[in-house]
């Protein structure tokens, strides 16, 4: 159900507050009207994880981000999964998992099988509906709105790439499970367009709200994920600290390994006058995309090594399309 | 025009074994004409056969260690001949046994694979063309994927029904398709990125929303397309960016959108697109309303062949014919939001090599859209007939027509747009003889506002092509790796085709 456009922002606003309050889940997208109690630590499949403190959204390890290489592709190596719309639900297995209708509302690309109840298991035993098969992880964003309308995506695009400055041949592949968020959903102004961009196609300009786009350049939404990793966490409190962006080309002492840097973009059919667009957690300032890795894990191998190591463009989505 | 170059690229024998991929997972690997046999991928892992979705992989004993290069069924190196399946249940597992030189044979039947090549200079071939299958069956990727290994051939194989490309070679210096067929295949049929000294012959490429051939992202590009059959595609042929020493020659591009599409873009690298010589092809009724296609394919949809902010290209000698729109049009691409300017024309005849170390531009630099005009290219000496907008046409979006510096003459046309074209624009600097280029002008903008037939499921729009012929003595012939392509092409000697059936 969609609630009304006061119901989404006012949820999340309070929330942050009350994250501001107690250094707790500093994912906004977790947060709904009627469910502030639990920001628990959800599950996770790796049993001897070490449980970092909470802190705020801004806690990288690297300080800012990088920004990503952008301009006609072909300039780094990279692999990438077009997928098209899957689903839209109110659930979010990172920060609400086991709890259906928890969240703000989601929109599910990928993995066909993704809910509330989602776990690596049950990821692994589902679908990619994207046209890399062997691509069973779930990604999703929240949705997008023009008033009160709900907007359906036609597809996502996930560049896999070494991180801007990061040697190719260190990149290694992510552990099965692992879950990351990128982006503020609690942001109370623009975000650096070095984690989340909107665009209109394939375009280098990086805008930190939408632009106005043309009718044959769809706009997107391109969020940044962090390319480095603990080495040992396949998630964390916030969500976020088991991770960390490189810097000039280094991954900090802290999250020593470096993994593929997700460019994840949500496409819209959307164009012209973009002042009425929001998202489902809150203004349109709170963009983000969640990441929940279920790849087959020799498949994920074989793009790195083959792709990302050797320094090799595996593909490029067109921007003809 | 007359090309005898021969090209040779160096047989650097690097070995890559250690950055082999372990592509067990990437398809199953098993030919349908060994239903109980258990596989090896290259990591020795056993692979079982498995059902329709043609991914899943479980833990066995292994049968077969392929990689160990002092196993007895996988003699390699020094040109040796692995066989597929004897010698290897797979041909993943035959590539990553093989050694440079070495010749991976396959015996006829439907593979589910998706194999990636890293290993310089083999000779992948298949005993029988229309029987010797790789098949994704809408789950599996790319057919066959040449990942930075110079010097691979294809030879003699069929790729059908993988979710991009059939036969795909990215960022190598040689390679040949030879006999290749490739249909129903989500992205391109055989594609080549940012790829050089390479050649495509005797192939066919199908029902691909995109292009059945590609070759993009290279300049100069010293490759050849010869003698292959692009039908129900998107695009009969798609080169966004590439050119220089680029034959597209004595072909069919029939039933398609559009026909021969060679485009500029600053969305990939090596921009423009420039020197491509297209001649000698028979290039006909590619208004086709039912085959998938991307946005680019139902704008040109249409056109015989259509430079779309190409320079310098020579179409010469092509026979062209039952067009909708255009039988040659050389318009502009408009690129909204791109990523650089527009090169200047003094830059034009840069090597991509050295323009892919370009610093980015400043975004703030780039305009909105760039309109990437067609220049300089000459429309020579063809046979047109039925296209029924305009037979030869040339336009833009507001630069003066005058100014591009296109050239027409020796057509055998009936319609031109704008009108008098050969007279307006003469080759070889010849004093023009008409000067009112605004009667009859294509108004290539009204394009942008027309519908088309919507694109099709590619997995269920494009018909089974009929068999192809097989490469010459595919069970006997050596290993033939691409170190001595592409071959020479004399452009001299190539004439009109004649009609189909005349």
């Amino acid at each position: 159900m969609i609630g009304r456009v006061a119901a989404r922002w006012l949820a999340p606003a309070l929330l942050v507050a009350v994250s501001a309050l107690t250094g707790c889940a500093s994912d906004a997208n977790s947060q709904q009207s009627h469910d502030t109690g639990d920001l628990s630590m959800p599950g996770t499949s790796m049993p001897e994880m070490s449980m970092p403190e909470m802190s705020m959204p801004e806690m990288s390890g690297a300080g800012a981000p990088d920004a990503p290489v952008a301009g006609a592709q072909g300039r780094v190596p990279q692999f990438l999964v077009e997928c098209p719309y899957s689903h839209a639900l109110a659930d979010d297995p990172i920060v609400f998992p086991g709890r259906p209708g928890s969240s703000h509302m989601h929109v599910f690309f990928g993995n066909d099988s993704t809910n509330a109840a989602s776990t690596l298991e049950s990821l692994e035993a589902g679908t990619s509906l994207c046209d890399q098969r062997l691509d069973r992880a779930s990604y999703w964003a929240p949705a997008l709105f023009d008033g009160e309308t709900m907007l359906t995506p036609s597809k996502s695009v996930a560049y896999y790439r070494p991180g801007a400055g990061v040697d190719p041949t260190t990149v290694q592949p992510y552990p099965p499970g692992l879950k990351m968020i990128a982006g503020d959903a609690g942001a109370q102004g623009v975000q650096s367009t070095a984690v989340v961009a909107w665009t209109c196609g394939t375009g280098i300009a990086r805008d930190a709200l939408p632009p106005t786009c043309p009718v044959h350049r769809p706009m997107r939404m391109l969020v940044t994920f962090p390319d480095c990793w603990d080495g040992t966490n396949l998630d964390s409190a916030d969500h976020h600290s088991h991770v960390a962006y490189s810097s000039g080309g280094t991954c900090p002492s802290t999250h020593p390994v470096p993994v593929p840097q997700l460019q994840f973009s949500v496409v819209y059919a959307f164009s012209g006058d973009p002042s009425g667009l929001q998202l489902a957690s809150g203004p349109i300032t709170t963009g983000h995309a969640d990441f929940f890795n279920a790849w087959d894990p020799a498949k994920l191998r074989s793009e790195i090594d083959a792709c990302i190591h050797r320094d090799v463009v595996c593909g490029v989505t067109s921007g003809r399309k | 025009m007359n090309r005898f170059g021969r090209f040779f690229v160096a047989a650097a024998l690097l070995s890559v074994a250690g950055c082999s991929s372990d592509s067990s997972s990437s398809g199953t690997n098993v030919p349908s004409t060994s239903p109980t046999a258990t596989t090896a991928g290259s990591n020795g892992v056993t692979t079982a056969p498995v059902g329709s979705s043609g991914t899943n992989t479980t833990d066995a004993p292994s049968t077969v260690q392929p990689s160990d290069p002092t196993s007895p069924s996988a003699p390699s190196g020094d040109g040796a001949t692995i066989n597929v399946p004897d010698d290897q249940p797979t041909i993943q597992a035959a590539v990553d046994a093989a050694k440079p030189g070495d010749l991976v044979l396959i015996q006829p039947g439907t593979y589910h694979e998706a194999v990636t090549v890293e290993t310089e200079n083999l000779t992948i071939r298949g005993i029988d063309r229309n029987a010797t299958v790789l098949d994704g069956q809408f789950a599996l990727d790319n057919g066959i994927r040449v990942v930075g290994a110079n010097g691979v051939a294809i030879e003699n194989l069929t790729a059908r029904n993988y979710t991009k490309n059939g036969f795909f070679w990215t960022g190598v210096t040689g390679y040949r398709g030879s006999y290749l067929t490739a249909f129903r295949n989500g992205d391109y049929g055989v594609y080549a990125f940012l790829s050089y000294e390479g050649q495509l012959d005797h192939s066919y490429g199908g029902g691909s929303p995109d292009a059945g051939f590609y070759i993009g992202g290279c300049y100069p590009c010293d490759a050849v397309i010869d003698h292959v059959v692009s039908e129900y595609n998107g695009l009969g042929y798609s080169g966004t960016n590439s050119g220089g020493d680029l034959y597209i020659i004595n072909s069919i591009f029939r039933f398609n959108r559009a026909g021969v599409v060679p485009n500029s873009g600053s969305y990939e690298l090596c921009y423009p697109e420039r020197s491509t010589t297209i001649i000698g092809n028979t290039v006909y009724s590619n208004n086709q309303p039912d085959t998938p296609a991307i946005d680019v394919a139902l704008l040109a949809m249409g056109n015989g062949i259509l430079s779309a902010g190409g320079v310098g290209n020579d179409i010469e000698r092509n026979l062209v014919y039952d067009h909708d729109k255009t039988g040659v049009g050389l318009v502009p691409y408009l690129e909204q939001d791109p990523n650089d300017n527009q090169p200047t024309r003094d830059s034009w005849s840069r090597p991509c090599a050295d323009t892919v170390n370009d610093p980015l531009p400043d975004p703030a630099s780039v305009p909105d859209a760039v309109l990437w005009d067609s220049h300089e290219n000459v429309v020579k000496d063809n046979v047109l007939t039925d296209n029924r907008v305009a037979d030869i046409a040339v336009d833009s979006a507001g630069t003066d027509l005058a100014t591009l510096g296109n050239s027409f003459c020796g057509n055998s046309f009936t319609t031109s747009a704008p009108l008098q074209l050969e007279a307006l624009a003469p080759c070889d600097g010849a004093k023009p003889t008409a000067t009112d280029w605004t009667a009859g002008v294509l108004n290539v903008i009204g394009w942008l506002g027309e519908t088309h037939p919507p694109s099709q499921d590619y997995t269920t729009s494009s018909p089974e092509p009929p068999a192809q012929d097989n490469v010459p003595d595919a069970a006997t012939a050596p290993a033939h790796p691409a170190t001595d392509v592409p071959a020479a092409v004399d452009t001299a000697s190539i004439t009109v085709p004649t009609k189909p059936g005349s």
